[in-house]
């Protein structure tokens, strides 16, 4: 084996070609992981918005969209009366009415963005659990309760959506009455009002969905109500299995984001692989020397091996430094939502291999080119 | 010195395809070097010297004909065979002296030593004496940038010989060099021949430093013609 310094001086025999491989590799490894951390977070904000317990009812043929979906009022009361197996909470069913709507709201000062309305009444704490309010309280006629993201939503600061503070709907200025959590899904970038006001604003006398949460009782129960209630035209989807369709939709975006990512990575990959390429085969001669003193061609390439992951994951240790620094914890919005870029041990994980495997197959153009050639032939070579 | 010779080429002939056409630098040819000889090879351009030089230290194989070095007949050999072989029985010494630039005259030295079994110990005291013999013992910890071309071919005369191969190959080892430095190259290897035993294949276009050898053989066109 050829001495690990040997591995260590050949790095540093051109700074400028080492810091443009190691910026290579940083780049490749970072655009991974933000990509992986990207889907990540959106995957696990889906998966985790949806409780296997809960059930929907919605509008038939609204089953895609929860803003489309139409619901009669009365269906609210009727579901709660006669589904079986309904969680039961000091003698109140875990039955909620809800209006979801999606429309610009304007902040105190003036910025006027997309947010995700929702009208409820307090049952609805009996059905998303999740929901916990951190401050103040839950919102009556004039107020509206926000999701602790809801101003990475508007894009404002976090200050603007606090309580005491208002937002304008339509004609309407409404007195943020309370923040809420609800960890790991999206009603957390929501904005949620009285459903009553809503119902007025939004000029509808339809609910959006009824969310049912069961105890004894199973989907086949809930799905057997809306075939006997036919008159209603409701269909039952469970709520997991509704955002798993939505996270399904989402699936072009989270592939535009790996090839997005890919092909920029591709670059700076190819950026990375040519400086490797022009390092090493300025070094024919001097390993052709190696091999005529009797050190054998797998010896050298393990040693390149070695000099290609020190440079790549260094790379990957920068990658990873500004990663923490820079997007762990971030919060991004989508249509219906906000999730959080995290460096997850999956995420750590992927970035070390994207650095450990650009460092053994980046280099096997170069070696190929530089050991390849017959031994008297490298002898002669510049 | 034995009666076998040390090096046997029979009826050793190489040829290689260059686009359309064959190329045969060597042809035919026969030798015998016995042990410890100083055997200079010389001849115009294109004349098979560092083919047959290259076959001999066996960083290449010939096309026919059976070649010893030795005990061994290297046209058996594989080329990985061919690369231990080359490890513990040949040193060579190159014309651009072919010196690792970011490795001390030491650690360069040092390279043949690493792919035995010594200890670290061993090996210093090895370097230490090639150096002492090259007369570099002060310039161990020199890079190849900070030595002159004559101190750079010790280096690698040092190199060649620290893990005490029978057989030193030089292709035109003062070929770089000023007169000065080239003859004090030349003592030395005829040091390393008189005084070591060394078997040395020494491939020159200059008539006084073939003068230093023993033997000075004539190539032309792939064949010995004196």
């Amino acid at each position: 084996m050829l001495p690990f310094t040997y591995a260590v001086r050949n790095l540093f025999r051109d700074p400028s070609r080492l810091l443009q491989t190691v910026g290579g590799a940083g780049l490749v490894v970072f655009l991974l992981m933000t990509a992986a951390a990207f889907n990540e977070g959106m995957s696990s904000v889906l998966s985790g918005s949806g409780s296997p317990k809960n059930v929907i009812l919605l509008g038939t043929g609204s089953e895609e969209s929860l803003e489309r979906s139409e619901v009669h009022l009365e269906a609210e009361d009727i579901a709660a009366t006669s589904v079986k197996g309904i969680e039961q909470k000091l003698g109140r069913a875990a039955v909620s009415g809800e209006i979801t709507y999606q429309a610009p709201v304007e902040t105190e000062s003036g910025v006027k963005e997309q947010a995700i309305l929702r009208g409820v009444l307090e049952d609805a704490l009996l059905v998303h659990r999740a929901v916990e309010l951190e401050t103040g309280n839950f919102p009556g006629p004039g107020q509206v309760m926000v999701g602790r993201l809801a101003h990475r939503k508007l894009g404002v600061a976090e200050e603007e959506l606090a309580t005491g503070r208002s937002i304008r709907f339509g004609d309407a200025t409404l007195t943020v009455s309370g923040i809420f959590a609800a960890p790991g899904t999206v009603l957390e970038s929501e904005i949620w009002f009285d459903r009553n006001d809503l119902a007025t604003l939004t000029q509808r006398d339809t609910l959006s969905a009824v969310y049912l949460r069961l105890d004894q009782g199973k989907w086949e129960d809930v799905n057997v109500f809306t075939l006997q209630r036919n008159d209603l035209e409701l269909t039952a989807i469970r709520e997991d299995r509704y955002y798993e369709k939505l996270a399904a939709f989402y699936q072009p975006i989270q592939v535009m984001t790996w090839l997005t990512a890919g092909l920029v990575a591709a670059g700076a990959l190819f950026g990375g692989l040519n400086t490797l390429y022009a390092a090493f085969a300025s070094r024919i001669r001097e390993l052709a020397t190696l091999q005529s003193i009797g050190f054998t061609r797998v010896a050298i390439f393990l040693s390149l091996v070695q000099e290609s992951l020190l440079a790549t994951l260094t790379g990957t240790l920068l990658a990873l430094l500004v990663g923490y620094f820079w997007i762990d914890g971030t919060a991004v919005p989508f249509s219906i939502g906000t999730f959080h870029l995290d460096l997850s041990p999956a995420v750590i994980l992927t970035g070390v291999a994207v650095g450990i495997l650009l460092g053994i197959i980046g280099i096997l153009p170069p070696v190929w080119r530089t050991l390849s050639p017959a031994l008297p032939k490298a002898l002669r070579s510049q | 010195m034995s009666d076998s010779p040390f090096i046997k080429i029979e009826q050793v002939s190489k040829s290689f395809q260059k686009g359309k056409a064959t190329i045969t630098p060597l042809e035919n040819l026969s030798l015998e070097v016995p042990r410890g000889e100083f055997l200079a090879l010389m001849g115009p351009s294109g004349s098979g010297k560092t083919t047959l030089l290259n076959l001999v230290a066996g960083i290449d194989s010939p096309t026919s004909g059976s070649l010893w070095v030795g005990e061994r007949e290297l046209t058996t050999l594989k080329r990985g065979q061919l690369t231990k072989w080359r490890a513990s029985h040949v040193g060579y010494i190159f014309q651009l002296y072919h010196l690792v630039p970011i490795l001390s005259a030491y650690e360069n030295i040092e390279l043949p030593l690493l792919l035995t079994s010594l200890s670290k110990r061993d090996r210093r005291t090895r370097i230490e004496a090639a150096l002492d013999l090259v007369g570099l013992s002060n310039r161990a910890t020199h890079r190849p940038t900070e030595l002159s071309g004559g101190q750079e071919q010790r280096v690698a005369i040092a190199r060649a010989i620290v893990h005490d191969p029978e057989l030193l190959v030089a292709d035109e080892p003062t070929g770089d060099l000023d007169r000065e430095s080239a003859d004090s190259i030349l003592q030395l290897l005829s040091r390393l021949s008189k005084e070591h035993g060394k078997t040395i294949v020494m491939v020159t276009h200059d008539p006084r430093a073939a003068e230093a050898a023993d033997r000075t053989l004539h190539l032309e066109k792939g064949k010995l013609t004196r």
